[in-house]
């Protein structure tokens, strides 16, 4: 069935105008209520640690679900069949998972932090810390510019507006109620975002699947699958898909700002709740929307121009009435601004506290009023950079997939560093740079594979599939039974993956970056004699503008390592 | 699968998503509700 086949819909100017402004409008109506003349810095970067259950796990679950990741599952069901949505959005969701025995580690070390980067400062120092802010920068501009991306799409489809417009639109939408109160705006819109994203969904997918043919489309459809396609169980979809996502789980929520930023704002007691109901929602989520590439794949669907990234609104432009075409306008724009609003408000947190807060101004001298002002012009930047990239409409999920990778040099040695006082900053640093030096040229096939690089690649990759299982199971178990998974999953990969991983040039890329940090920082640090002491850094970390100040003050007690 | 299988695996997330969406405005109200008990802003 062609796109052309299909009787199309759109929403007129009018009603598309009066959506935007509904949404908008309402959006920043609650960030008005919430808004106090002279804000505090704190508080815009982590609304004073204290948040409950209800907004911190809504905030949560919105933050995680983006535009791009309902676009990415959908792709996924379309591309990989049946299975593609769980190897999409089961390993997205366990992401929020595997993170939370961490999470309550890094909290109870630095109680009182606003970034993760800030916490590496109190830790090592500089270097560390500008690696880990960096690459926080880079996640959240491209998650920012992804998401623009898909406002810009679903409005060039659904109403008479062009993408151009619809980019610009978003934007200024997201900008406009996020810029003055920063995280504390982001996390309370966060829930009627949340709550028009959930109810969405609850009465899409049935209705869509029954207007598309319900089960009938299951038989009459079947040809359309190959047999990859039609296997729960696909090989295909697990290593071009799954694999390199199970990878990059434990590495998108280090790399990730927004989720520490949450992570910081939750109240501790309440981290495990949060993350928990936050896993449940997202994968159901989004999983359940990756059905609708599924559907479109037994339909014989073809995508719009060719781009899969339209297959979400073609669904929904053929099979919903008017109403729910409206719903569904809102489900995408909620996706996208309760992500977006997220991003501007980690991206403005690393500034003032990684940036200014500590590098330019020093903690002891940085301004709370300085801070705020640079919060709020890095939000007007970062749109505007956003925007700019934006026009240039990448492909999402490769974009997922590389910043995934890229960030799996980061993960053991950030993680070494919260439990083990051995690391040191030259350890971190160079561990860090050696893994992404040599996890480019396997990601981007720049090695003659056919050769002993082929096969070294491969080694390597079996160790990243034992540190990978090993620092999952560390989180939940302890380093005795996550020694034990790590070394037996490499066993049983190195028989199957040597001579074959360095095919799959996304999955070895991560392995091996995982696999090159964790050798190069254990070996720099194990002869360390010395200890770090971590209760150094909750003295280290403290509050920009309250009367509470750490007991010394970091430029005076800078680490030594 | 099956086709009922198939129909089950669809209909399934809709479903646990309405769970979560009943959880998450429930939690939401209760913070709603203990930060006017408490006089001080939600967030």
């Amino acid at each position: 069935m062609s796109s052309e086949e299909m009787a199309a819909q759109q929403l007129s100017g009018p009603v598309t105008i009066f959506l935007i402004a509904l949404f908008f409008g309402g959006t920043l109506f609650m960030s008005i209520m919430i808004s106090k003349k002279k804000e505090n810095a704190d508080g815009y970067m982590n609304a004073g640690h204290n948040i409950g259950f209800g907004i911190a796990a809504t905030s949560m679950t919105a933050t995680w679900i983006w535009a791009s990741s309902m676009y990415a599952s959908a792709t996924a069901g379309y591309t990989y069949g049946i299975s593609g949505p769980i190897h999409y959005g089961l390993w997205g969701a366990l992401m929020i998972l595997f993170i939370y025995p961490f999470g309550r580690r890094i909290r109870a070390v630095a109680p009182r932090a606003h970034t993760l980067a800030e916490v590496m400062y109190a830790r090592h120092g500089r270097s560390s810390q500008l690696m880990l802010a960096g690459s926080n920068v880079l996640g959240s501009v491209i998650s920012l510019t992804s998401n623009f991306i898909a406002g810009g799409a679903l409005v060039a489809m659904l109403s008479p507006f062009s993408f151009t417009q619809g980019i610009v639109v978003m934007a200024a939408g997201v900008l406009l109620y996020t810029l003055w109160s920063g995280f504390r705006a982001s996390v309370l819109t966060d829930f009627a975002q949340a709550m028009a994203m959930l109810g969405a969904v609850v009465v899409i997918i049935p209705v869509v699947f029954y207007a598309a043919g319900g089960p009938g489309m299951f038989e009459t459809g079947a040809q359309n699958l190959t047999p990859q396609q039609s296997n729960f169980f696909s090989s295909d979809a697990f290593l071009n898909q799954g694999a390199p996502y199970i990878a990059a789980v434990l590495a998108y929520a280090i790399g990730n700002q927004t989720i520490a930023q949450r992570l910081f704002a939750v109240r501790e007691d309440l981290i495990k709740p949060t993350f928990i109901t936050a896993t449940i929602g997202y994968g159901a989520t989004v999983i359940g929307i990756g059905m609708l590439g599924v559907m479109a794949l037994y339909l014989g669907l073809e995508p719009m121009n060719g781009d899969v990234n339209n297959l979400i609104p073609q669904m929904a432009t053929t099979f919903l009435g008017p109403i729910l075409l409206c719903v569904f306008f809102i489900m995408i724009i909620g996706a996208l601004a309760s992500t977006a609003d997220s991003d501007l408000a980690a991206l403005s947190s690393i500034m003032m506290a990684d940036v200014y807060g500590q590098n330019v101004a020093g903690r002891k001298k940085a301004d709370p009023k300085t801070m705020l002002l640079i919060g709020r012009v890095t939000m007007i930047v970062a749109t505007a950079a956003a925007l700019y990239f934006a026009s240039g409409q990448m492909s999402i999920l490769d974009l997922l997939v590389f910043v995934g990778a890229l960030w799996g040099a980061l993960v053991f040695p950030v993680i070494a560093s919260f439990y083990w006082g051995k690391v040191t900053n030259v350890a971190f640093t160079v561990s860090t740079l050696a893994a992404v030096a040599i996890f480019i040229p396997v990601r981007f096939e720049m090695l003659p594979m056919d050769t002993p690089v082929g096969l070294v690649v491969d080694v390597l990759s079996v160790v990243g599939v034992g540190v990978v299982l090993g620092l999952m199971s560390f989180g939940f178990f302890g380093l005795k039974p996550a020694l034990w998974i790590g070394s037996i999953a490499a066993l049983i990969t190195a028989p199957f993956g040597i001579g074959f991983l360095h095919d799959y040039h996304v999955l070895s890329g991560s392995l091996v970056a995982y696999a090159v940090s964790t050798l190069v920082c254990y070996l720099m640090s194990f002869r360390n004699k010395e200890s770090f002491d971590f209760a150094l850094i909750k003295k280290r970390i403290g509050s920009f503008d309250s009367e509470e100040e750490p007991e010394k003050a970091l430029d005076d007690n800078a680490p030594k390592h | 699968m099956s086709t009922l299988l198939l129909t089950g695996y669809v209909l399934i997330w809709p479903i646990i998503v309405a769970f979560v969406f009943y959880f998450l405005a429930r939690g939401f109200l209760k913070d709603w509700s203990r930060a006017r008990k408490d006089g001080r802003p939600i967030i």
